[in-house]
């Protein structure tokens, strides 16, 4: 139960993180690998500001000032313009894959490359009806749920969470009756950005963070999107608490070294049997091309 | 004079893996993130042959390749149904498996070689002995050079020669449009299972030198970050014809030492390399997306 419980918090996190990365892909069909590096840069900036002594609200301000302007810059200087030229996706998927280079290089350059918490010392522990849970932890639970009920809130009751939706659906159409794609493209990736802010700080504070991991992290990410089903907003969410669950379980039973193993067989598994997810529709993945 | 031969010898290892990798890359029109894994099987293999079993250069060599050709199975299998992003999904997917199955084909306690412990774990294995060749050894780095170069010099022969046959020219029909060359009565599945075999066994052999020169192998050969760099390779160098690999390959050796004139700290070197390989891709992705000397771009 402990380790289900462990799961599934991680999953929130992983959830969060897959839900900004398909709050760009559904729209602009942007593979935005980039994403890995803002989660990765996001503890880094957090670190260096406590460092220099600032209050926590601060903290939080500076890190999601820079992940969402990160995030927006690289739709702003990149993709916009390799989408004006018509880019095919993998051409977009290589230049954001530079991007993640870049980002994590200067990470490094800044920082180095080893490993760092936010937190010093033992977590305060709070036990909940037979279960141990550090404040890290519920700060990870309250901090996604709320994000993640603002986020669909959003989506399903505003206007322009509706055009969101449009837009997801067929973005030619959503240009042709003229709405303003570019401005949705710019707010996709800035929402993107904040949702990988969220989870890249509750994921350090829980666990500590360095320079490498982010790529890993986004594919696990964008396999729980796989495996929820990626036309539906709610696919990554259903697939990042599953993930995260089958991940405990695996370190738990087997070892922490089969983790990775374990996830990606899951993910060959699905795109053998239902390549569209749980929450996926039928249709064929040629009509996509 | 030694330099020299040590940069001889990658130049080769990187031809002959980007030469593999351009047929998954540029004639398949598949972007892939698995040839690190292969790249390790190769050099794995080579390395537990001729350390336990004291196999010759030759049949080291063929035991990795045929190896990784069989292997191949794993993404050649998926690319008759995916393509795209599913793709490049589930080649990092048998990438992160092969990763986990060298680090944690192991125990501590059992002798390595033996079927519980095959790899030596995270240790990696060290010991590689110089290959030899019907009794000649190849035990200076001239020669090891020379051994490289005449190995690349075959991959790239019979490369050239495969690319060139109606073999290459319906290769590249199918990933200009499946469908079509379906329509015209070619076996796309069988010619798929083809190619990526020869790419997986050229990579390989790739591996299989490298082993074979620096003595040593371990699991950090078969991580993401070395898949990533060998796509970039093939990316900017460019895909889909003979000449564009060797242009990659000439590239990611020749921008470190070009940064070596900017007197860069030596600290900072290889982040400063990164940077730059990063920035090629972005820029390469804006203004010339077929790669520097390539004919296909990418889909």
């Amino acid at each position: 139960m402990q380790v289900a419980v462990n799961g599934l918090i991680t999953g929130l996190t992983i959830a969060v993180l897959a839900l900004g990365f398909t709050v760009t892909y559904l729209p602009t069909r942007v593979f935005h690998v980039a994403l890995g590096g803002v989660f990765t840069i996001v503890p880094f900036v957090a670190w260096a500001c406590l460092s220099i002594g600032c209050p926590w609200y601060l903290v939080v301000a500076a890190a999601a000032v820079t992940g969402v302007s990160l995030s927006f810059a690289c739709e702003a200087f990149n993709h916009r313009y390799l989408e004006r030229k018509a880019a095919s996706a993998g051409v977009h998927l290589v230049s954001s894959l530079g991007l993640y280079i870049i980002i994590v290089q200067i990470i490094t350059l800044i920082w180095g490359n080893q490993p760092k918490v936010l937190r010093v010392g033992v977590d305060t522990i709070f036990n909940v009806g037979g279960l141990v849970l550090t404040r890290a932890q519920v700060l990870a639970v309250v901090s996604s749920t709320i994000l993640l009920i603002a986020f669909y809130a959003w989506l399903r009751l505003s206007n322009l969470g509706l055009q969101f939706r449009a837009m997801s659906d067929n973005p030619t159409e959503m240009s042709l009756r003229g709405y303003s794609v570019v401005r949705l493209r710019l707010l996709s990736f800035s929402i993107s950005g904040l949702l990988a802010t969220v989870s890249g700080l509750v994921f350090a504070l829980d666990i500590g963070f360095d320079s490498r991991g982010g790529l890993t992290m986004l594919l696990l990410a964008v396999v729980a999107m796989i495996i929820g089903g990626r036309q539906s907003f709610w696919g990554p969410l259903i697939g990042g608490v599953l993930l995260g669950v089958a991940r405990a379980e695996v370190a738990w039973f087997l070892s922490a070294s089969w983790q990775e193993a374990a996830t990606f067989i899951l993910l060959a598994i699905f795109l053998l049997i239902r390549p569209n997810g749980i929450m996926g529709q039928k249709y064929r993945l040629e009509a996509e091309a | 004079m030694n330099y020299l031969l040590h940069l001889l010898i990658y130049l080769n290892i990187y031809v002959i893996v980007a030469l593999g990798l351009n047929i998954i890359v540029g004639y398949c029109g598949r972007l892939s993130l698995a040839q690190a894994g292969y790249f390790a099987i190769g050099s794995y293999a080579y390395a537990l042959a001729s350390v336990k079993l004291h196999w010759g250069f030759l049949p080291a060599v063929a035991l990795g390749a045929g190896l990784a050709a069989l292997l191949s199975l794993a993404i050649s299998l998926p690319s008759w149904r995916l393509k795209g992003d599913f793709f490049v999904m589930v080649s990092l997917a048998v990438q992160v498996v092969i990763l986990s199955a060298i680090y944690n084909w192991y125990r501590p306690d059992a002798q390595l070689g033996t079927w519980l412990n095959l790899t030596n774990g995270p240790a990696g294995i060290s010991g590689i002995p110089r290959p030899d060749i019907f009794g000649i050894k190849f035990d200076t780095i001239g020669s090891l050079a020379m051994l490289a170069t005449v190995t690349a010099g075959i991959c790239l022969t019979l490369g050239a020669l495969l690319l060139r046959s109606p073999w290459g020219r319906v290769l590249q029909a199918m990933r200009d449009d499946e469908l079509a060359a379906r329509g015209l009565g070619k076996d796309v599945r069988l010619l798929k299972l083809q190619a990526f075999a020869i790419a997986c066994a050229l990579i390989a052999v790739g591996g299989a030198i490298y082993g074979a020169y620096v003595n040593f192998t371990d699991p950090s050969i078969a991580s993401l970050d070395q898949s990533v760099l060998m796509l970039c390779m093939v990316i900017i160098g460019g895909m889909g014809n003979f000449r564009g690999p060797l242009a990659g390959a000439l590239t990611l050796l020749a921008l470190p030492e070009l940064l070596r004139f900017l007197n860069i700290p030596i600290a900072l070197a290889a982040e400063v390399r990164l940077m730059a390989y990063g920035l090629l891709l972005v820029l390469m992705m804006h203004f010339r997306p077929q790669g520097l000397l390539g004919s296909y771009r990418i889909e």
